[in-house]
């Protein structure tokens, strides 16, 4: 790695140096033109100022010097000879423009290439960094928590009453951390698009049921009414078991909200909107400023005051799943204390935006 | 330990190792109160006090180094520990800087976090019980004068000075020992306890900050002299 990078970098130098020295070189070129051409100009007209003298004194100068022309008793250069002279000139200076600038764009696309191929492994570096930094930290917590526990109980032998507070706060940090470490697992793979997705119609109503079946137990546990009205012909296109993470970590996340509120409510309601079908997961949890309302998706992000052992992975998961389902997620509070709504959009299956409006109103209400 | 119990506010978001700390510093004796907040923290602490604050340096809203600068710049000196889950020694040294008395990386072990709680507690009794009496509690030297219960002091030119914790901690050892030789290491291990800062380099710069608050002539000390390779020896008279 650090190799590469020392290349990469000698590379860059090297090619700059060429650069330059490619400049310098045709400027130099240019100079050494320029004063050949005006030397030639001299020496010929002295040349042809030493024929008049000649001339002048009465010899005869076509034998001596080629190249001057005598007519009426003025020795002059013969037209061609400056044309010539010219035609070279330019001939030169245009070689070095169409060259120069050649190699000149060429060395600079080389420099380019390569600096952007250098700030894209920074980047990317910057990133995997502050990933780790942030895994790390979001590991140290339970970890800590686990050692405090296990160290609480070697150095104070509680009884088994005593202990079983502990050891339930320690399979709670046990179970974070698996939770976590599956988490990083998916939005790693999620980011770097090896999730497969096969979309294929599916029933939302079902979908949610089986999610609410396994999170019923713990909902009553912590005095949490979940209200579900889903009409069954609504049907949604997308890969069964991104529906179900999706539809999953949202509920857990209402749950979460609610439960740091003391209890309440969650509802579920869905309804078609010309072709697309949309989820609101509704709770009279603690809610959040609507400023963080964006903030909430983003990898990492803990609400403030949040009492959960969120990963802060959750919704960004979501977020990415809805994405590469042509989806969208967004989310809506009144405030802290003032419970929240998430809303899940999916393209409607075809049959769906075919169903008359009657139809759909029946189906809700059976 | 005093009497009463001392009170100890745990500050940390995360509820199980909250309730984890909360527990065993009740076991040892404590009297804890907790705040799952930064925010929560400084309204409980404008209406109560307490002996030692266990202050979490990741908070939801604003982080404990914020925290803690915002009690000190209201002026109170209570004393801080922060846990935290950077460890390395630029993270320590901020923390230290926005006015932390010890710093404790997570995971941590529960002996080293007890010992610790102690070692600040026993350095605060320390402090407060040497600057208890009227005697003891003010120091007079060259036109300068220093209430250590006030954390104040009006210098020889009649400015008035905000003395930190720690400076007035440093001032109250080597007044302790005027006229005695006191080593860097003395100095550490009197205020700060053990290896939380990385060099006897950080006390120079203390006694820089004294030197440039109480000497008429900073370059030619008379208060607070160098010893070359020993430490520092104060002088109430000032040098002749």
């Amino acid at each position: 790695m650090k190799a590469t990078r020392v290349f990469q970098l000698t590379a860059l130098a090297l090619v700059v140096v060429s650069a330059v020295q490619v400049g310098w070189w045709l400027f130099d070129q240019h100079v050494y033109t320029v004063e050949k051409v005006a030397a030639a100009r001299t020496a010929y007209a002295e040349q042809a100022a030493a024929a008049q003298a000649l001339l002048d004194s009465g010899a005869t100068p076509q034998q001596l010097l080629p190249g001057i022309v005598v007519a009426g008793g003025k020795a002059t250069l013969a037209p061609e000879l400056t044309a010539a002279l010219t035609t070279e000139e330019q001939r030169r200076s245009r070689q070095y423009a169409w060259e120069g600038s050649f190699f000149l764009l060429a060395l600079a696309a080389c420099i380019a290439v390569i600096a952007r191929a250098l700030r894209a492994e920074a980047h990317v570096r910057e990133q995997q960094d502050s990933f780790l930094a942030l895994v790390s930290h979001q590991f140290k917590t339970p970890l800590a928590s686990l050692q405090l526990s296990l160290e609480t109980m070697a150095l104070r032998a509680p009884s088994p009453e005593a202990a079983r507070p502990l050891i339930e706060r320690m399979l709670a940090d046990l179970a974070r951390m698996e939770q976590m470490v599956t988490q990083i697992l998916e939005s790693a793979r999620l980011e770097r698009g090896r999730v497969d997705l096969k979309p294929e119609p599916l029933q939302l109503a079902g979908a949610v049921q089986r999610v609410l079946a396994q999170l019923e137990e713990r909902a009553q546990s912590e005095r949490i009414t979940i209200t579900s009205d889903i009409a069954p012909a609504l049907t949604v296109v997308s890969d069964p078991l991104a529906l179900d993470v999706v539809v999953r970590n949202v509920l857990e996340n209402a749950l979460a909200a609610v439960k740091s509120a003391g209890g309440g409510h969650i509802t579920l309601c869905a309804r078609a909107t010309g072709r697309e079908v949309e989820l609101q997961v509704a709770d009279s949890g603690v809610g959040f400023a609507a400023a963080e309302g964006a903030r909430l998706f983003h990898k990492f992000s803990r609400l403030r005051g949040s009492t959960h052992y969120g990963t802060g992975l959750g919704l960004y998961i979501v977020r990415r799943l809805m994405e590469m389902a042509d989806g969208r997620v967004s989310a809506r509070s009144d405030g802290p204390g003032k419970g929240a709504s998430v809303h899940l959009t999916w393209p409607a299956a075809a049959e769906v935006s075919a169903l008359p409006p009657a139809a759909s109103a029946e189906s809700r209400r059976a | 330990m005093s009497a009463a119990a001392p009170q100890v506010l745990v500050v940390e978001d995360d509820p199980h190792l909250a309730a984890g700390v909360a527990e065993n510093l009740r076991a040892e004796g404590y009297q804890v109160s907790m705040a799952p907040d930064g925010e929560l923290a400084l309204t409980w602490l404008a209406q109560n006090g307490c002996a030692l604050i266990i202050l979490d340096v990741m908070l939801p809203g604003a982080d404990g180094l914020s925290v803690c600068r915002a009690l000190r710049a209201r002026g109170d000196t209570t004393p801080v520990l922060f846990l935290t889950a950077r460890g390395d020694p630029a993270d320590r040294v901020r923390g230290l800087e926005a006015g932390g008395d010890d710093y404790l990386a997570k995971p941590f072990h529960l002996q080293e976090f007890l010992l610790r709680v102690r070692a600040i507690l026993r350095r605060w009794d320390w402090y407060r019980s040497a600057s208890a009496t009227s005697a003891t509690a003010v120091l007079r030297f060259g036109g300068n004068e220093v209430d250590f219960r006030a954390f104040r002091a009006r210098a020889w030119n009649g400015e008035a000075q905000e003395l930190t914790e720690k400076e007035a901690m440093i001032l109250k050892v080597l007044a302790e020992h005027a006229g005695q030789i006191v080593s860097r290491e003395d100095l550490l291990e009197r205020v700060w306890g053990y290896d939380v800062f990385p060099s006897t380099r950080t006390v120079d710069n203390f006694i820089l900050r004294l030197r440039k608050r109480f000497e008429r002539d900073q370059a030619n000390p008379r208060h607070f002299l160098t010893v070359w390779g020993v430490g520092y020896r104060f002088l109430v008279e000032g040098e002749p």
